[in-house]
């Protein structure tokens, strides 16, 4: 652990990763657990792109749907006995595919960042979830293919038939990947990403050409969204061109977006936050895509680095010990803020709605009567209106707690 | 013997020659001026020689072998180093990162992703002497994009320095500088390029005497002169181009 600065967030996260399952046990936690480590390896691996090397994909979809599709296909060898070796061995195998997959299509999309590369990643998806429908012995046409993780070697007698035993499975395997994405960018070639992202130009001055420092960033990159793929793989047992299409690649960007893309840890807490929305959420809502949606732009607007860049703002405050200050304005826009967002929410679902009442929180309200609508837009504007007006009390009191102490100034 | 020679480079864009054929020898050791009026091809001839343009026509030997339409990175590697007119710096990584950055080709760390900078000891030890001699070590986790104007300058050219090449070049490294602190980063140049070989494009003419063993007056993308100051000063053909703007004193 003397590699890693910091080693007590690591065994941290190592210990709340393993220790998860012990609070939440149930059916649907573990699920949740599940899709959360795998959305982690795979917003890591986007990031290395993005946040870390200035490439922005529209297709990184390709290379965990490529992993996922390769360990769905070795699972089903295992199965018919073709190759002998444990499960826990199939998300490398999905990692070399990506890896493989990022070889080649990154000998040719990552000679400039921008616009071409955008397109050209765009333009990849497109071909590789085309291609998936039309190569339907390969990738099962819509339907996908499906394999049965239970078979091969067992483990210290585990067989694997146990959602749980698959969670301790890809906690471990997150792990290590989040460890060797964060290595990375602790070495010659990681540092190189960053500044090929900064100036590509000066890069090449130094001695480095910016394409095959995008080059490795891309590989390593395809390797590690392949282990999420070949995690994919092993928690669902089938695997769809839903995987590699663009709306999986959509929702990569997202949470590496809505996390951070400024901070290691950033992609990790947007991976938590967009699964517990997707699956919460979608309990109950059916809009619950249009929040993201919301979510998205307002990040975009007021928070463009980040959920992980919002905790960081407040450092300097942390620092000169003034949290306190910010606490009680934080509070007296938080109220209306939240009045404002639940009241929006009802218009929007109640517009919604077919049913003659519309059961909201502790609620019932009357869809078809226009005091409903009158009310709740007035508590909205009113809500709005306090929010503008302590915006600027709120402002003031983060200008004194970031301030320049005198003695420092000189 | 001369580590740099250009042999009747010439450059156009589209249809406008911006570098009509310069012959050129920089001698191993010198440190050479490349003077003229605004627009007169300088920076182009320094983006030529550094790979940065590909040569319309012509020929660029660097220690004997040509580097004409070579990538810059492979010149870099060469042991050619230069810094740019505009502030040219990673801007979202911390200064210390931008000089570090300069350093991994030159110490032999390529596209390493196996070693653990921190661990490098020698490595960081070498990055923080470079900040040591730009006077930016209390700035070294600062980030770079938010530096004060001179304090970027003094990183670009950090930047410039740090890898140790034989050939520095620099364009118009204390443009928009105070007096003072141009001076600084006079002596910090004349420091740093003992035993190496200096070009430098550069619009104060006190400086250029002060630092160049030889200029070469540059004017509508031709070598009008290339001589000692003195007989640079003195020359009738530089007077006419500067119309009686070189300094008498």
């Amino acid at each position: 652990m003397a590699l890693l600065k910091n080693s007590s967030i690591w065994i941290a996260f190592l210990v709340t990763l393993l220790g998860l399952p012990l609070v939440f046990d149930s059916i649907l936690a573990i699920s949740i657990m599940n899709q959360i480590a795998i959305a982690i390896v795979f917003a890591l691996s986007y990031n290395m792109l993005l946040g870390q090397g200035g490439m922005l994909s529209f297709g990184h979809a390709v290379y965990f749907g490529l992993g996922g599709f390769l360990s769905v296909h070795a699972l089903i060898l295992i199965e018919f006995e073709t190759m002998v070796f444990s499960i826990l061995w199939i998300p490398l195998i999905g990692g070399v595919f990506g890896l493989l997959a990022g070889v080649f299509i990154g000998s040719f999309s990552t000679h400039k960042a921008g616009t071409v590369f955008a397109m050209i990643s765009l333009g990849i998806g497109e071909l590789i979830a085309a291609s998936s429908l039309i190569f339907s012995s390969f990738f099962g046409g819509e339907a996908g293919i499906s394999g049965d993780r239970t078979f091969g070697p067992t483990f210290f007698g585990f067989d694997f038939a146990q959602n749980i035993e698959i969670y301790y499975v890809a906690a471990v395997w997150a792990f290590i990947a989040t460890v060797f994405m964060y290595l990375f960018t602790q070495t010659p070639a990681g540092r190189m990403a960053n500044a090929v992202r900064d100036n590509p130009e000066r890069a090449e001055f130094v001695g480095y050409s910016s394409r095959k420092v995008r080059f490795i960033s891309f590989c390593a990159s395809g390797l590690f969204a392949g282990i999420a793929g070949g995690l994919f793989a092993l928690n669902y047992e089938f695997i769809t061109e839903e995987n590699l299409n663009a709306a999986t690649s959509g929702r990569v960007l997202l949470m590496a977006y809505i996390g951070g893309l400024g901070y290691f840890i950033g992609p990790i807490i947007g991976a938590v936050v967009l699964t517990l929305m997707n699956s919460l959420l979608s309990n109950y809502s059916e809009l619950w895509m249009l929040y993201l949606g919301i979510m998205f732009l307002l990040t975009v607007m007021f928070l463009p680095r980040g959920f992980a860049g919002f905790f960081m703002m407040h450092q300097l405050a942390w620092i000169r010990g003034n949290m306190k200050m910010l606490i009680k304005p934080y509070i007296i826009t938080g109220i209306p803020a939240v009045l404002f967002a639940v009241c929006v929410i009802a218009l929007i679902e109640m517009s919604h709605t077919e049913d003659e009442v519309f059961h909201y929180l502790a609620l019932e309200l009357n869809p078809a009567s226009p005091i409903t609508w009158i009310v709740l837009l007035g508590i909205a504007g009113g809500a709005f209106y306090a929010v503008k007006r302590s915006l600027l009390q709120l402002n003031d009191a983060w200008e004194t707690a970031n301030a320049i102490p005198k003695e420092e100034e000189a | 013997m001369a580590i740099l020679s250009l042999v009747d480079v010439k450059k156009n864009f589209g249809i406008t020659e911006i570098i009509r054929g310069v012959s050129l020898d920089i001698v191993e050791g010198e440190k050479h001026a490349i003077i003229g009026p605004n627009g007169a091809g300088k920076s182009t001839l320094f983006h030529l020689i550094s790979g940065r343009y590909n040569v319309t026509a012509g020929n660029i030997r660097f220690k004997e072998e040509h580097i004409e339409n070579k990538p810059p990175y492979e010149i870099a590697r060469m042991g050619l180093a230069r810094s740019f007119q505009v502030t040219n710096i990673f801007s979202r990584m911390s200064v210390f990162e931008n000089i570090r950055c300069a350093l991994f080709w030159s110490m032999d760390y390529g596209y390493s992703f196996w070693h653990l900078l921190g661990r490098q000891t020698e490595l960081n030890d070498a990055a923080m002497h470079v900040l040591e001699q730009i006077g930016l070590t209390d700035k070294a986790k600062f980030p770079s994009g938010e530096l004060a104007y001179a304090q970027q300058r003094a990183l670009e050219l950090g930047i410039a320095i740090a890898s140790g090449a034989e050939l520095i070049m620099l364009d118009e490294p204390v443009a928009g500088m105070s007096h003072s602190e141009a001076q600084n980063t006079v002596e910090l140049i004349r420091k740093i390029t003992e035993g190496k070989t200096l070009i430098m494009v550069e619009h104060d003419m006190n400086i250029v005497f002060d630092v160049a063993d030889r200029i070469s007056v540059l004017v509508y993308g031709e070598i009008i002169a290339t001589d000692s100051p003195e007989n640079i000063r003195a020359n009738p053909k530089v007077q006419e181009a500067y119309l009686g703007e070189v300094p008498s004193a």
